[in-house]
């Protein structure tokens, strides 16, 4: 334990010289920049930064990457928030109940909430980095494809319950990303499904252009109708950018659960923040006492995904760190910079560089806490964009739309794609299908799909390996629950009020 | 009046036809060389690109701004086909890898090396069969004989998809160990590079990689190589203490190469200026140490060489794509 401290420490001499507070200022603003534009994520801040790289050194280029990777999980809920368009996948969770209180004026309230929990889930991820990345990696190793198999399965479960309004709606939404997600090269046979000679659709759709098509396309296709309406009312004025005791009360739970749950499945290779938004979220609608209010408005129902998604980018810094393995797309990028810069990650890492290691993880801590203090200045000043009249802030958000989806790629067919989605999004609006179980089931679809037959050409086609381990039982008695729950809540509920009256 | 257009006209065909000759005898290049790597930031072939723009303008060979720009997509056929419109252009470099030949057999892309000015082979990595410290394998020829009696009974995966890079260099291996049948061999594809930590969590038996992917879990111990494709050890990194295919008795070897290719029809002076400045390049120490951190075994060969080299790679990929009945 002695040794961890020192070792800390020794981070703490590195991350806290003027030039590294510099670097980690710098990657944390850009990355908040780049978070809420929508389609640049932390992958694409990371990749602009490359180059800049063979400049900063090892410890600079690492603090400031990881600057970037977590500014803009802060960052991509201000869109979010303010204009129901996620900046990025991880942030889509942020629009269920973040945009529902800008309707009702309470978008200073959104951000300020959102900062918070953004901070405290990054915080308590980091302490957590640095006293149990090691046994979380050797756990997240008992993860095999059966494994993954039945997390993405209770993932979809948990959000098919979670529209149990409209039970129909959701699973509809459900297949429809499935079926997405079957687009593109199958590895495991080489051969390409429904991409109709399309070079540029064997990677699959990119689920961000999915993502940028349904919400912030479709918003802007919805409100065509709308833009010239007189009674089309404008916010004018804005109060300070804080929460109540009450919203606080409801939300410090949320954040406490979030965390944990954001940061194991940042920790799983593969798995990713938008998982961990969107489960938390799940999470949070099933144990609370009035998930009625959810996406109304509630604000427990924000805190949860923010926390999740901030403490997921720490945890994904985790196979990376500690095994030299690529746990996301965004930290795939940080390891070739590795490479190019002639470390080598891995298990020895810490030992023959502790200063780029423990650099890093100190750095964060200086890091979210100078986030949080940018953060709410600027989002008093990022408010005022609700005071934008509609005929010019939407034909920017058509822009940032466009640029956005050529960042991810570089093709120009993605457009197109992009523009499919919109009007999928208007359609999608007025047959009432949610949107998250849709863009989950795009998410998770092909890793599920990719899993399960993986474990059975392991097992030589026995269905034994989906029972054969604890972590699938454990899985499989989670997935039966997050579908049983909502009614079994139910059936206590009416009992309840059965016997009172 | 008549006379002035003339000569005006002839005049501006003079130039026109004059200009390139000129700029190619004096100052080439002479504006941004455009480098593209066909896949995405942080892979193989953005890390080769890169380093090759770096290491010729920080030694001076080339004076101009090299930038690197990702497109990626179809395992680096969608940049294939894109090369295809930037004909004769003269200042556009590219990466390639064995993939190259293989998105063209199997019938991803139309288009092969031959629709490309393949410059310069430069480095190479080998192919390496990773197994888990405690696993019961010692050798890669003990793999090779419980697959002759079960083909399924040595779970393999590796991060590329079927039919591409580390499925087929195992099949190579098998191949020339005699074994039949290459198909019924199965092979577990993982995307996200999840391989590696997929055979450390004991769901497969064996990883088929590249050597240079595993270096920091195979130097803390935590996996051990059986066998690296290479022709002989490498004088130094990981490869010197791994055992070759050919030191086991199996004759072959497989190679990761990275070549440098230009767009269909380069023009001469262009590929004149690369093949020299590549010459001159693998000689830099800047490039020697690049080489080393990143554990790639130089491999230089000009223009001629490697175009023979690709020739013989391309009949031999082509004869295990269609053993597998994957070649169109």
């Amino acid at each position: 334990m002695n040794e961890v401290f020192s070792q800390l420490f020794l981070g703490f001499q590195v991350a806290l010289t003027p030039i590294n507070i510099m670097w980690t200022t710098l990657g944390g603003v850009l990355g908040t920049i780049i978070g809420m534009l929508p389609g640049l994520g932390p992958a694409t801040g990371v990749a602009v930064l490359l180059p800049l790289t063979f400049k900063m050194g090892p410890v600079g280029a690492m603090i400031t990457m990881a600057g970037v990777y977590y500014g803009a999980m802060f960052g991509g809920s201000r869109a979010s928030i303010l204009l129901n368009t996620p900046g990025d996948g991880a942030a889509i969770a942020t629009c269920f109940d973040g945009y529902p209180m800008t309707q009702k004026g309470r978008a200073e309230a959104a951000l300020a909430m959102s900062a918070v929990a953004s901070f405290i889930g990054g915080m308590i991820a980091n302490v957590a980095m640095v006293f149990v990345a090691v046994p979380v990696a050797k756990f997240s190793l008992k993860f095999g494809p059966a494994e993954y198999t039945l997390l993405m399965l209770f993932a979809l479960a948990a959000t098919a319950a979670m529209s149990k309004e409209k039970i129909l709606q959701g699973f509809i939404g459900m297949v429809f990303g499935l079926m997405i997600s079957t687009i593109g090269l199958d590895g495991l046979t080489g051969v390409n499904r429904f991409t109709f000679n399309i070079l540029e659709l064997m990677g699959g759709i990119d689920f961000l252009i999915i993502i940028i098509g349904i919400y912030a396309l479709g918003e802007v296709f919805k409100s065509f109708k709308s833009v010239h309406d007189p009674s089309y009312k404008m916010q004018t004025k804005f109060g300070k950018i804080t929460f109540t005791k009450e919203d606080w009360k409801r939300s410090w739970p949320a954040i406490l659960r979030s965390t944990p749950l954001g940061f194991f499945i940042g920790a799983l290779p593969g798995a990713g923040g938008t998982m961990a938004a969107l489960m938390a979220y799940n999470n949070e609608k099933n144990l609370s006492k009035h998930p009625e209010e959810f996406g109304k408005g509630a604000i427990e129902g924000l805190a949860a995904p923010e926390a999740a998604n901030n403490a997921s980018s720490v945890g994904a810094l985790i196979p990376m760190m500690t095994l030299g393995i690529p746990g996301s797309g965004t930290t795939a990028v940080m390891l070739g910079a590795l490479l190019m810069l002639g470390l080598q990650p891995g298990p020895l890492l810490f030992t023959k560089q502790p200063e780029v290691a423990w650099g890093m993880i100190a750095s964060m801590f200086i890091g979210n806490f100078i986030l949080l203090i940018v953060n709410m200045p600027m989002a008093s000043i990022l408010v005022r964009v609700l005071s934008v009249p509609a005929k010019v802030l939407y034909p920017l958000i058509l822009g940032l739309a466009f640029i956005g989806t050529y960042a991810i790629t570089n093709s120009v067919v993605d457009f197109f794609i992009l523009i499919a989605f919109g009007l999928i999004g208007i359609f999608l609006d007025k047959a009432k299908i949610p949107t998250a179980p849709l863009i989950l089931g795009g998410i998770v679809g092909s890793t599920m799909e990719t899993s399960f037959r993986q474990a059975l050409m392991l097992s030589d086609g026995s269905p034994k390996i989906f029972y054969g381990s604890t972590v699938t039982i454990v899985l499989i008695g989670l997935t039966i629950f997050s579908i049983a729950w909502p009614f079994v809540a139910g059936a206590i509920k009416s009992a309840k009020r059965a016997r009172k009256a | 009046m008549k006379r002035i257009t003339r000569i005006l006209t002839a005049a501006a065909l003079v130039a026109a036809v004059a200009t390139p000759a000129f700029a190619q005898a004096k100052g080439y290049p002479s504006r941004t060389v455009e480098c593209y790597a066909p896949g995405g930031a942080g892979g193989g072939w953005d890390l080769t690109i890169r380093t090759v723009s770096k290491t010729l303008t920080d030694t001076g060979l080339v004076k101009v701004a090299m930038p690197v720009e990702n497109k990626s997509g179809g395992g680096g056929a969608v940049f294939l086909t894109a090369l295809q419109s930037m004909k004769k252009k003269d200042n556009v470099l590219t990466v390639y890898s064995p993939p190259l030949l293989f998105i063209n057999i199997n019938g991803t892309t139309p288009f092969s090396y031959k629709n490309t000015t393949p410059l310069a082979r430069l480095i190479t990595d080998f192919g390496a069969f990773v197994v888990r410290k405690d696993s019961k394998y010692t050798s890669i020829s003990q793999v090779i004989e419980d697959l002759r009696k079960n083909p399924t009974s040595v779970k393999f995966g590796g991060n590329s998809a079927a039919g591409s890079m580390d499925h087929i260099q195992f099949l190579v291996v098998a191949k020339a160990a005699g074994l039949t049948g290459l198909k019924n061999i199965q092979f577990i594809s993982f995307q996200d590079n999840a391989g590696a930590a997929q055979l450390l969590g004991g769901h497969i038996d064996m990883l088929s990689t590249g050597l240079g992917d595993v270096r920091g879990l195979v130097e803390s111990g935590d996996l051990r190589v059986l066998a690296s494709t290479a022709p002989v050890r490498p004088s130094f990194g990981v490869g010197k203490d791994v055992p070759t295919v050919r030191e086991q008795g199996i004759p072959v070897d497989f190679l990761n190469w990275r070549g440098i290719f230009g767009p269909p029809e380069m023009p001469d002076y262009a590929v004149k200026f690369w093949r020299d400045a590549f010459a001159k390049m693998v000689k830099t120490p800047e490039w020697q140490k690049s080489c080393e951190t990143n554990g790639w075994v130089q491999n230089y060969a000009d223009q001629p060489e490697f175009l023979s080299f690709l020739e013989t790679q391309n009949k031999l990929a082509r004869e295990i794509l269609s053993e597998l009945g994957m070649a169109k």
